[in-house]
């Protein structure tokens, strides 16, 4: 079975971690260095091996950057390494360098609509035939690395965006640890408001335990649920709060296991679901249901010994279909989901 | 930015002024507020481009023989255009990454400049206010010719929409359903139509009163038997108060409850309603969802009832109360079709429209210290 690198980052950032589950990431991350040492790319006429794979780990591993950013990063510096002296050549060697990363960890939407980005972006400057190679390649560099700075600035566009959505005295259901919805919830905190936060725990990775240990924090009284418990609670929920892994052409969501089921119950008692995700999430992709997408595959660890005979269940996301999410939250304003494909659309053609 | 500094308080006061009287359509008021500075934005952004585009181009042929001398205006001409079109334009993908808007760019041009054109700017600088004081107010003239005219615009689109032998229902009275219904019945369409009265102002019975008077055979029904009469209905054509950022509709009281009633006989639901009155609000938002409450006289005689209804007597607080509020909340899933003066819109299309006419900063009105009462 092989295991998902970007859940595998996201459970070691916000998960709690036993030692069952310690010992296959080991294992799965032993793996994962031996097959990345065949995916260097080479930095030309010098000889200096530059994987852009280890480039790109390595940022991952900061807790607070999101994806999208470390994948950016990563091709920022594939550039600066870069000794090629014409557009044209750069360009390609940005493109095996996003492929590779994308082939690396197929799992991760961010990981692959950040590439995209960049390299539209890229596409798009070079279009711009009045400059000269260097200035343009110092540019894209710029960029590259003012991202990280747009991308903070997303989350904080996207708090500001719905704080008028929390009014004073509601409750809001929360599922999964998602760094925008705690920058949400923070703000609101800071802004005085009255409110209180059901958090389901999240399992296999338990980071509902996460935000809850967070929200005490800041002194929100949190009430912790097990997923199980979602529909019991419903009829006191006045709106759910969930972040995306990422944002499908269709306006749905692709997030942890367990959102799509809440979104249901939410729908059927007339709760309204807000997602709060930054714009480089939309993905080109169109899953038509669950499996449509390429599995992303987490161990469950039950605690106790499971027969061999007895399969599990170990996907660790689901697809929420459009018709069940009320409005998205981005830092391109408070969109219904129809907007999505609109705005891929001007992106990409 | 100074023009909008002067606007925006005295939009302020127009919108509290028309929340108070009631009488105005005080959402309407706040969109045309947000409307005009917009266009102030824009013409502004328009002409600083304009400059900043002739200044770039005659600074490259006068720092020929200077390359270094300034790093910064590297920033080719093409560039500084796109990135002020990308700031005319609201926030998008393919922005993202782009650069700061031009009016960091604005300083560096000046700096770049020579000497003899520093005096040319400040001669400019007066000229450009007169300019754009002209363009702001054209561009706000042909927003009234806009309002004036959306009556006719969406009438003209009635042919399309209603065809021969067919039943609408209406609620109400509304000056664009009316016009509609004449264009239709011009181009020769015999059509019915049925009048829900529209309790408590009843308004419905001076539009089935206009409606014979042009030869359209009419029936008049109460509100409550819309859910009666509704399996024989084609279309429900209605006219909005407001309608919101998320395609929800703020319209009379008892228009959710035609919607409702279209919706479970699947019966479409189209509501007509001008481009002025579309607003950037949310229905979360507390200066749309405080609902006017009329008088009650409109439903009791008070002479009747003034027993029931007296303070004076008893425990202080009648037993009775009559609530009679103005508007309803009809919400986007309910509604089929916006047909609005630039053409027919799905519900979740109207967010595009209001990226069009509003800008983001104008969202957020503020509340001064001078403007409370």
């Amino acid at each position: 079975m092989s295991m998902s690198a970007y859940y595998q980052t996201r459970a070691a950032h916000h998960g709690v971690v036993t030692s069952d589950w310690l010992a296959q990431s080991q294992e799965a991350a032993t793996r994962a260095v031996v097959t990345g040492g065949q995916e260097i790319v080479d930095g030309g006429k010098s000889g200096r091996a530059f994987s852009v794979i280890d480039e790109f780990n390595n940022w991952r591993k900061q807790p607070d950057l999101a994806e999208a950013v470390a994948a950016i990063r990563a091709l920022a510096a594939v550039i600066r390494n870069s000794e090629a002296k014409t557009m044209m050549e750069l360009e390609i060697e940005l493109k095996k360098a996003s492929d590779s990363l994308k082939s690396w960890d197929t799992t991760s939407i961010s990981l692959t609509a950040g590439c995209d980005l960049f390299m539209r972006y890229v596409t798009r400057t070079s279009a711009l035939e009045y400059e000269d190679f260097n200035s343009a390649r110092s540019r894209l560099i710029e960029r590259a690395e003012k991202f990280g700075e747009i991308s903070y600035k997303a989350r904080k566009i996207i708090a500001m965006l719905s704080q008028d959505f929390i009014f004073d005295g509601c409750t809001i259901l929360v599922h999964g640890f998602s760094r925008v919805v705690m920058e949400v919830l923070k703000m609101a905190a800071q802004n005085k408001k009255l409110f209180r936060v059901l958090c389901t725990e999240g399992r296999p990775d338990r980071s509902g335990l996460r935000l809850a240990n967070e929200l005490a924090k800041l002194d929100v009284p949190v009430k912790l649920l097990i997923d199980s418990a979602v529909a019991y609670t419903m009829d006191e929920v006045d709106m759910v709060f969930v972040g995306a892994d990422g944002v499908v052409e269709s306006g749905g969501i692709i997030n942890m296991m367990g959102t799509y089921q809440i979104a249901l119950v939410a729908h059927s008692m007339n709760k309204p679901v807000y997602v709060a995700a930054e714009s480089y999430k939309f993905a080109r992709l169109y899953p038509l249901d669950q499996k449509d997408m390429g599995p992303a595959l987490r161990p469950i660890d039950f605690g106790v010994p499971i027969p061999s005979k007895v399969e599990v269940e170990t996907s660790a996301r689901d697809y929420t279909p459009p018709q069940y999410l009320t409005l998205l939250f981005t830092d391109l304003g408070v969109l219904t989901p129809s907007v999505v494909s609109d705005e891929l659309i001007q992106l990409y053609l | 930015m100074a023009n909008g500094g002067v606007i925006a308080p005295v939009g302020m006061n127009l919108v509290a002024l028309a929340a108070q009287k009631h009488a105005v359509p005080f959402l309407a008021v706040g969109n045309i507020v947000r409307r005009v500075l917009h266009i102030i934005r824009e013409e502004d952004l328009s002409l600083t481009t304009a400059a900043i585009g002739g200044l770039n181009l005659s600074a490259v042929s006068d720092d020929e023989n200077d390359d270094d001398r300034d790093g910064d205006s590297t920033l080719s001409a093409a560039a500084v255009a796109a990135a002020a079109r990308s700031t005319l334009r609201p926030p998008s993908l393919q922005t993202l990454l782009e650069d700061t808007p031009v009016s960091a760019a604005v300083p560096q041009t000046s700096s770049s400049g020579g000497d003899s054109e520093g005096k040319s700017k400040s001669a400019d600088k007066s000229s450009r206010s007169r300019k754009l004081k002209h363009d702001v107010i054209e561009a706000v003239n042909e927003l009234i010719q806009d309002i004036v005219t959306c009556h006719e615009q969406i009438a003209e689109q009635a042919v399309e929409h209603i065809h021969q032998n067919e039943v609408i229902l209406t609620l109400g009275s509304s000056r664009t359903v009316l016009e509609f219904l004449f264009a239709a019945k011009e181009k020769k369409r015999s059509f019915r139509v049925f009048v829900a009265e529209g309790a408590p102002r009843y308004q419905g019975h001076l539009l089935a009163k206009e409606l014979v008077a042009r030869g359209l055979q009419t029936t008049l029904i109460t509100d409550s038997a819309v859910f009666a009469m509704i399996s024989r209905v084609n279309m429900v054509i209605v006219g909005a108060h407001a309608v919101m950022a998320n395609g929800g509709v703020i319209a009379p009281v008892g228009m959710n409850l035609v919607a409702l009633a279209a919706q479970k006989h699947a019966v479409p639901f189209v509501v007509l309603a001008g481009s002025h009155k579309l607003c950037p609000l949310y229905p979360h938002n507390p200066e749309v969802l405080l609902n006017e409450l009329r008088s009650p006289s409109e439903l009791l005689d008070f002479g009747e009832f003034s027993d029931c209804m007296d303070f004076g007597s008893g425990s202080g607080s009648p037993l009775l109360h009559v609530v009679n509020p103005a508007f309803d909340y009809v919400p986007p899933k309910l509604v089929s079709l916006f047909i609005t003066d630039t053409g027919g819109h799905n519900p979740s299309y109207m967010y595009r429209l209001i990226a069009d006419y509003y800008s983001a900063d104008d969202l957020v009105v503020q509340r001064r210290a001078t403007a409370g009462n």
